[in-house]
C-alpha cells in the first residue's frame, strides 16, 4: 500500500524521533507518559534504541568528578530511608482486638537497614567497591559489662541475600571471635579471609586472618584491639586464593552481606 | 558540512570491555544485583559505566553542572527502575545510556542552548575518540548502522548525529538547515524509515 500512511507508521515515527531526540518537551512528556500505558508504543521505542544505540559510541567517555558518586550514594540513602520508613507505617494492621504485646527489642527491619546503610557507606568510601568484594557486616555494638554468656555481639554474613553463609561472634570481655559457617561451603583452590575495617585502622581493611580448609578459624584473641574499636568496626569476609590474598588486601568475589542483631538492642549504637 | 563526524571506514580492532559479551553480561550481572538492593553492585555498575554515560549527556548539555545532575538523576532511576529491566528485551548498556540520554535531552529542552554551531560540536567527535566508535566497528550492528548512515544524503546523516548525539530538537534543525520545521520533520522521517529498511535488509 505504497503512499498511505498508517496509524502504525505514525506511532513508528513518534517512538524513531522520541529516541532521535527531535521532538519538543511537550511531545516528549506525552510519549514517555504513553509508553508506560502503551506496550505498542514502547515495543517500538526499544526497537529504535536498540538500532541507534551504536551512535552513542561517537560520544566520548568522559569520567565524572568522584563527588558526584557522593552525591548518588546520598540521594540513593534518602530514597531507601523514605521507603523503609514508609513500609514501617504502612506494615499491616493485626485484626487482633487484644492489645499488642509492647515491644522488647526495636524492630530488626529497621536495625538491619540502618546496618544496611553504614555497610554500604563502607562500601564507597573505601574506594575498593569494585576491586575487592566482601563480604561484610557490622558489628553490632553490646554495653560492656553483660553477663559473660550473652554473646557480645553475632553477624552473620548472607549470600546472595538469602542464605546466611557465615556467622561471626566476638566476645568484648576477652576479645574472642568466633567464625562458623552456616551454609558457607569450602571452594576449591579458594580460601575465605576475614578482615577488620575501622577508621583508626587506616583506610584500608586488615587481615584478621585466613580460615581454614574446614571453614573453622582458629580462636583468635584480639588483644591489640580495644572494645571500644571492636564495638564500632566493620567486619568482612572475602574469597581468595588458597592461602589468603596476594596483595594484603582483599581481592575475591561478593557474597552479600547482610545482618542480624542479637543481645541487647536498648545498648545499640548504629 | 563537514565531514569530521563520519566514521573512518578502516576501522581498527582494539579490545573493549564495554563492547565484549563478556562486559555485557557482567554489567547484566550487576545490574541483576542491583535489582536485589546490591549497594556494593551499583558500585560497580556505576565504575563500569559512568564514564560512558557521562560522556553522552555532557555532549548533548555541554555543560558540566547540567550533566553533573543528569547524571545523579540518571543513577538513582537506574537504582529505582532496575528491578523492572527485562534483559530479554534491551541490552543492559542501551537501557542505561536510554535513560541517561532521555534525561539530558529533557533537560536541554527545558534550559535550551543558545545559537548552536554543528560545526564546532561535530568536529570533536572522531578526532580524539579514536577507538570509542571504532572499536564498535567490529560488533556487526554498528557496523551495519554507520552502512546504513552512510547511504543517506549527506545532510540527513548530519542531522541524525546532531540529534541523537548533541540532542537538537527539530526547531534547532530547521533553523541550522534553513528549513522550515516541517520539511525537516519529513526529512527525519524519510531518513529514519529508510535507515530502519536498510538495517532490516
Amino acid at each position: 500500500m505504497f503512499g498511505i500512511v498508517t496509524e502504525n507508521d505514525t506511532l513508528n515515527m513518534l517512538a524513531a524521533e522520541y529516541v532521535l531526540g527531535t521532538l519538543d518537551a511537550d511531545d516528549r512528556a506525552d510519549i514517555a507518559r504513553r509508553r508506560l500505558q502503551e506496550p505498542d508504543l514502547d515495543a517500538l521505542i526499544l526497537a529504535w534504541e536498540a538500532r541507534l544505540a551504536p551512535l552513542s559510541e561517537e560520544a566520548l567517555p568522559v569520567s565524572p568528578r568522584p563527588e558526584l558518586r557522593t552525591g548518588i550514594e546520598q540521594r540513593i540513602d534518602a530514597l531507601e530511608a523514605e521507603a523503609a520508613r514508609q513500609q514501617t507505617e504502612h506494615s499491616p494492621i493485626h485484626c487482633s482486638t487484644q492489645p499488642r504485646q509492647p515491644e522488647l527489642h526495636p524492630p530488626p527491619d529497621s536495625q538491619i537497614e540502618a546496618l544496611r546503610r553504614r555497610l554500604a557507606r563502607w562500601q564507597w568510601s573505601t574506594g575498593l567497591a569494585c576491586a575487592a568484594a566482601l563480604v561484610l557486616a557490622v558489628i553490632l555494638a553490646s554495653p560492656l559489662g553483660n553477663a559473660p554468656s550473652d554473646p557480645s555481639f553475632v553477624a552473620v554474613f548472607q549470600k546472595d541475600d538469602r542464605q546466611p553463609a557465615f556467622m561471626l561472634s566476638v566476645d568484648l570481655s576477652n576479645r574472642q571471635l568466633h567464625v562458623r559457617p552456616v551454609s558457607a561451603e569450602p571452594v576449591a583452590g579458594k580460601s575465605y579471609q576475614l578482615w577488620i575495617k575501622d577508621d583508626a585502622l587506616g583506610p584500608t581493611p586488615r587481615s584478621l586472618g585466613v580460615l581454614n580448609d574446614d571453614l573453622s578459624l582458629d580462636t583468635r584473641t584480639m588483644s591489640e584491639y580495644d572494645p571500644a574499636l571492636l564495638k564500632r568496626a566493620t567486619f568482612g569476609i572475602s574469597i581468595e586464593p588458597s592461602g589468603g590474598s596476594p596483595t594484603g588486601q582483599p581481592t575475591g568475589p561478593a557474597i552479600h552481606g547482610v545482618l542480624y542483631p542479637t543481645g541487647q538492642p536498648e545498648g545499640q549504637h548504629l | 558540512m563537514p565531514n569530521a563526524s563520519r566514521p573512518s571506514s578502516t576501522p581498527t580492532v582494539e579490545p573493549s570491555t564495554s563492547a565484549s559479551s563478556a562486559g555485557i553480561a557482567h554489567i547484566c550481572d550487576l545490574l541483576d544485583r542491583v535489582a536485589k538492593k546490591d549497594r556494593q553492585a551499583f558500585a560497580c555498575l556505576y565504575d563500569a559505566t559512568s564514564a560512558k554515560l557521562y560522556g553522552t549527556v555532557l555532549r548533548i548539555l555541554q555543560d558540566r553542572g547540567s550533566a553533573d545532575d543528569v547524571l545523579q538523576e540518571a543513577y538513582v532511576k537506574i537504582w529505582q527502575q532496575a528491578a523492572v529491566f527485562d534483559t530479554t528485551r534491551a541490552s543492559p548498556i542501551t537501557w542505561m545510556v536510554a535513560i541517561a540520554r532521555h534525561l539530558a535531552i529533557d533537560e536541554l529542552r527545558r534550559q535550551p542552548r543558545g545559537v548552536r554551531e554543528s560545526e564546532d560540536v561535530l568536529e570533536h567527535a572522531p578526532d580524539e575518540g579514536l577507538s570509542a566508535q571504532e572499536v564498535l566497528h567490529q560488533e556487526q550492528n554498528a557496523r551495519r548502522l554507520h552502512q546504513c548512515l552512510n547511504t543517506l544524503e549527506e545532510n540527513r546523516q548530519d542531522m541524525i548525529r546532531l540529534a541523537y548525539l548533541e540532542g537538537w530538537s527539530r526547531a534547532d534543525l530547521a533553523t541550522h538547515f534553513d528549513q522550515p520545521v516541517n520539511t525537516v520533520k519529513t526529512w527525519l522521517h524519510r531518513a529514519l524509515k529508510q535507515l530502519k529498511g536498510c538495517l532490516a535488509s
